[in-house]
């Protein structure tokens, strides 16, 4: 019977029960829809490294030997070695040349290919295989036959299979790139004997696996021990201190994937949170308001016999049916619309085969969670009705003893107008209830504001790369090995600034990082902003470091850093002379005038410039390719159209928040104020009198909230950034516009919801309000 | 005859502000078993204390109730719900139905009331019946045939006592308390909830203990007792109790 009792006071009072099984809902909805991605991506990550086994070291060199493979696998601690030559290419498709990364393989052991299409990889054979993306896009088929460029050397191999491949779960067509566009560029994998200039076979990278170390759900602290000492020994065995080895958390695949994984799995608790918080903080407002209205039934049901335990348990499960079912339902909701939804998308993103949503342990334990602290807190807040002896339940409450707060006590009180006391008075002596107002209202505008940041961020980095630092219309990106002079004369001829970007290796503080060192020449593309985005003329005597770069080294300026280029042994000491801000592309910067003093040679790898290039020098020897302002923006688009998605859930996730909550609250003032507000219309004020009274109370609390709120915005924002892989260096933006939609947006929301409610002051009865309370 | 009920030497003070306010003061009262008690008072005589500690809603602050040869004064918090849950059927003057159940349903909840609640020792040593009535039962008994679907609230107040009264009696209670049960009702209705108490303690055989501040009700008790300031002022002994029916006022 307890039960039904139950059922039907939650009928009563349903707006407020709904409002707390809609944020229930919506709290599991929102983390098992990201928990049931995340795990998704994290299950088959771990799933997919397995099965191919991906490195745990790769060594760069410039040419390593056969024999090198012998001197790795002494080394105790490595099980397996292999050797493979790694070069950008091109794939020449309908007279068109697209980037395609080739891979020689030497065997199959390490990183291997997991074949979705064609005919296995054999050691010695020719062919070659694809990666999936590029074979579906381009419309190729296996034994079809696939004509190439790789350093120079125009050469076909017959398509064997599409694969995926462990280290080309994430990658770029180069560096300027910002985001994949998969189709557009491609992975060629084939046998070492499939290299066309086979008088100057060589390899170029050695990977390694080390043992006890294994590819599921990223490195543990003993692993990455393990991994470096194995990487010292590598570098000793190789006897060349030219040679860069490095872990997986150095990888651009490997590590901007974990990086998805883990700025997801932040997001998880960020969201869930706040709806929690306010489904928690309705349930003490709405129990404590229906267990001290029924303070009599209690004291009926203890003085009919009923234990403690019995009312306790029945009250506590109002707050657990409700969770309860709102976990169960949001579960099973966010599980089949979100995570499929987001994983689609990152579908596009992550070249992962068989990528599936996976409900995780998480979800069961958020359920529970969300369970546990509803009952407790229905449990809590009826506590208080039942400590007494029931014959002092069965009477009425004695009226609360009300004490005048500071504000009434001071000379301003006597000032303000009536409408401004009764608000103040009912603010301060129903302090629960105003400040979930106030938090529904802050999630709103936090939710508001970090949607519009998102937006703002993601267009102020376009303008803020190809805009700012980077002001030329096209780049021209020369071959690998061209001569100086030859690069030269493009610059001349196309009024250009040259640019070397090389990858190198840092260290500061025993902390070693891979990184690129950009050498620039005289001209005017290429800017450098400093950490507060000002403009910054870089020490034209020392190297300036990115600020991303500075941060995980912990340097700054005027510190001094080691660091030497890739495929040279020359490791250098140099001291920071600034700091500046990059969003892509981590590492130091420094005059042609600079690299040279330190004994360089500078080999231009980019031309910017401003002038078209023309058609013919697509086909040019010297040029892997061309790339033009609109082409790079392009590649921005996939990433803007994610961050729409995100933003719609925001703002939609926001005015549910806002809706649900200022309702919610406002049927529940206007229940309590029932008698007042009958008492006032009763000395003769006027209905739209009292609707302003009580209007004005929800615009101050709205006002509140919104200015916590925005601020709450840009920590949210920050959050979500900080879990950037390390390449990246994004700066939140927040323009005027973002500010203005918030508040307006929040502000017409709870004016919305008031006019709504406002109306049922009209409906108040006198009589029926002042009659005598039983 | 061994009283069914003694209070030996009650006090019940209440702490206000500074200074102690004696509810009942050296409270002295036996109560046999199957007698219809009338306990009369002005307002604020301590009538309703007296009944609570009957209840066990209440403790005395010394002196010792005594119920069937127990102690309930030194009972602990469950001891008391036991006792409630086995022993007690109250009704009182606002009926104090659940509005969100329907008669049927109000009194049916005596059923859970029983659950996880053991009998306690008051009753171990003895075997008596203590099965609860059948909720339909308890509803025809008090009159109430038609109207066991309906809610509190589309039931008038005579209609809602009586439902009360079914609660009680679902409870097959050696001693049924009512506080004022006719306080809120006309009077030919006041008059048809006496008459069924009146017959729960004939026929049933029930301790009826009844609270009121309407002397009229002298007339239908066995027993009067007259309490004024927290104390007993008399116990007067009826004779030829007039029929419930036979009462005015």
């Amino acid at each position: 019977m307890l039960f039904r009792k139950m059922r039907r006071d939650l009928l009563v009072s349903k707006v407020q029960f709904l409002s707390i099984f809609l944020m229930s809902l919506l709290g599991i909805f929102v983390f098992t829809g990201l928990d049931s991605e995340c795990s998704g991506m994290r299950v088959n990550e771990g799933r997919f490294y397995e099965e191919t086994a991906l490195a745990d070291l790769w060594a760069q060199g410039i040419a390593f030997r056969e024999s090198d493979i012998g001197k790795a696998e002494f080394i105790p601690n490595i099980e397996k070695a292999e050797l493979r030559l790694k070069l950008n290419g091109k794939a020449r498709l309908r007279g068109e040349e697209l980037d395609l990364s080739t891979l020689f393989l030497d065997g199959n052991e390490i990183s291997k290919l997991y074949l979705t299409e064609g005919e296995p990889y054999v050691k010695g054979e020719s062919g070659v295989w694809l990666d999936f993306s590029f074979m579906k896009r381009q419309g190729l088929k296996t034994g079809d036959k696939l004509s190439m460029k790789v350093n120079g050397i125009i050469f076909e191999q017959e398509i064997k299979g599409a694969v995926y491949h462990p280290e080309y779960v994430y990658f770029l067509p180069d560096a300027a790139a910002m985001m994949p566009d998969y189709g557009a560029y491609g992975a060629a994998f084939m046998d070492i004997k499939a290299f066309p200039d086979k008088r100057h076979v060589y390899y170029n990278q050695m990977v390694l696996d080390v043992k006890d170390v294994d590819n599921t759900d990223g490195l543990s602290d003993e692993e990455k021990n393990q991994c470096s000492k194995a990487a010292l020994e590598v570098k000793y065995a190789l006897g060349s201190d030219s040679v860069i080895v490095t872990d997986k958390d150095s990888d651009l695949s490997y590590q901007t994937f974990r990086a998805e994984i883990e700025q997801h799995s932040s997001m998880t608790f960020i969201f869930p949170a706040v709806f929690l918080l306010i489904a928690i903080l309705g349930i003490i407002t709405t129990m404590t308001r229906m267990t001290s209205r029924q303070r009599v039934q209690i004291g009926t049901l203890k003085a009919l016999g009923f234990t403690k335990k019995t009312i306790t348990r029945h009250y506590a499960s109002y707050g657990f049916f409700l969770s309860l079912f709102g976990g169960i339902t949001g579960a099973v909701a966010g599980h089949f619309t979100i995570a499929e939804y987001i994983l689609s998308m990152m579908d596009t993103t992550y070249l992962v085969p068989g990528m599936g949503t996976a409900f995780s342990a998480k979800s069961y334990l958020a359920i529970a969670f969300s369970v546990l602290t509803s009952s407790l807190v229905s449990f809590m807040s009826c506590r208080k009705e039942l400590a007494p002896a029931p014959a002092e339940t069965l009477r009425p409450a004695a009226p609360k003893n009300l004490k005048h707060s500071l504000i009434e006590k001071s000379r301003l009180w006597e000032r303000l107008d009536f409408a401004v006391q009764w608000n103040l008075r009912d603010i301060l002596r129903n302090k629960v209830r105003s400040l979930m107002g106030v938090i529904g209202v802050l999630g709103c505008a936090m939710l508001m504001f970090g949607a519009f940041a998102c937006l703002d961020t993601v267009s102020f980095i376009t303008t803020w790369m190809y805009g700012e630092l980077n002001t030329s219309q096209f780049q021209i990106i020369m071959k690998e090995g061209c001569p100086y002079s030859t690069t030269e004369e493009y610059a001349k001829r196309y009024r250009g600034q040259m640019v070397e970007q090389s990858p190198a290796e840092f260290e500061a503080y025993g902390k070693k990082k891979t990184g690129t060192v950009t050498v620039y020449d005289t001209g005017n593309f290429l800017h450098f902003q400093d950490k507060d985005l000002k403009p910054l003329k870089p020490d034209e005597e020392s190297i300036s470091m990115s600020y991303k770069m500075a941060q995980t080294l912990g340097v700054s300026e005027g510190d001094l850093v080691r660091w030497h280029l890739v495929g040279d042994n020359d490791w250098k000491i140099l001291r920071i002379g600034g700091i500046y801000r990059n969003p892509v592309s981590q590492g130091i910067t420094m005059t042609r005038k600079v690299f040279e003093s330190l004994r360089f040679d500078f080999v231009p790898t980019t031309i910017y410039t401003n002038h078209t290039p023309q058609e013919k020098l697509q086909d040019d020897t010297n040029i892997t390719g061309t790339q033009s302002l609109p082409e790079m923006m392009k590649a921005l688009d996939a990433m803007k159209e994610m961050m729409y998605v995100m933003v719609y859930i925001m703002i939609a996730a926001a005015a549910v928040l806002g809706v649900v909550v200022l309702y919610n609250l406002g049927v529940l003032s206007l229940v309590e104020k029932n008698r007042e507000m009958a008492t006032l219309k009763v000395l003769g004020f006027t209905t739209a009198k009292i609707r302003r009274i009580l209007q004005s109370q929800n615009i101050w609390l709205t006002l509140v909230g919104i200015a916590l709120g925005i601020p709450c915005g840009m920590w949210l924002i920050n959050v979500l950034f900080s879990t950037m892989p390390e390449s990246m260096d994004y700066v939140a933006s927040y323009q005027l516009l973002s500010y203005i939609y918030t508040i307006t947006g929040t502000l017409l929301l709870s004016m919305g919801v008031n006019r709504l409610l406002s109306r049922k002051v009209k409906t108040v009865d006198m009589v029926d309000a002042l009659k005598g309370q039983e | 005859m061994k009283p069914f009920i003694e209070f030996c030497h009650v006090d019940r003070k209440y702490r206000m502000g500074e200074n102690d306010f004696f509810a009942l003061k050296d409270v002295n009262l036996e109560i046999y078993e199957g007698e219809m008690i009338v306990i009369l008072g002005p307002s604020g005589a301590g009538k309703s204390t007296l009944l609570n500690l009957l209840g066990g809603m209440d403790s005395p602050t010394s002196g010792s109730i005594l119920f069937n040869g127990h102690d309930i004064s030194r009972f602990k918090d469950d001891e008391l719900t036991a006792y409630r849950a086995w022993n007690v059927g109250v009704v009182f003057q606002f009926y104090n139905l659940i509005p969100t159940l329907t008669a049927y349903e109000n009194v049916a909840l005596m059923k859970d009331v029983r659950k996880n609640v053991k009998r306690g020792s008051v009753w171990e040593a003895e075997n008596k019946d203590m099965s609860l009535l059948d909720p339909k039962e308890a509803l025809i008994s008090v009159g109430l045939s038609e109207h066991i679907n309906q809610f509190p609230s589309q039931m008038s107040g005579g209609e809602q006592q009586r439902t009360s009264i079914a609660r009680a009696l679902a409870k097959n209670p050696r001693l049924l308390l009512c506080d004022e049960p006719t306080g809120a009702l006309d009077t030919k209705t006041g008059r048809e909830v006496l008459k069924l108490l009146q017959d729960m303690s004939r026929e049933k055989k029930h301790t009826v203990v009844m609270v009121t501040h309407n002397s009229f009700f002298a007339d239908i008790a066995d027993r009067v007792i007259r309490v004024k300031n927290g104390t007993i002022e008399s116990v007067e002994i009826n004779d030829s109790p007039k029929d419930a029916s036979e009462v005015s006022w």
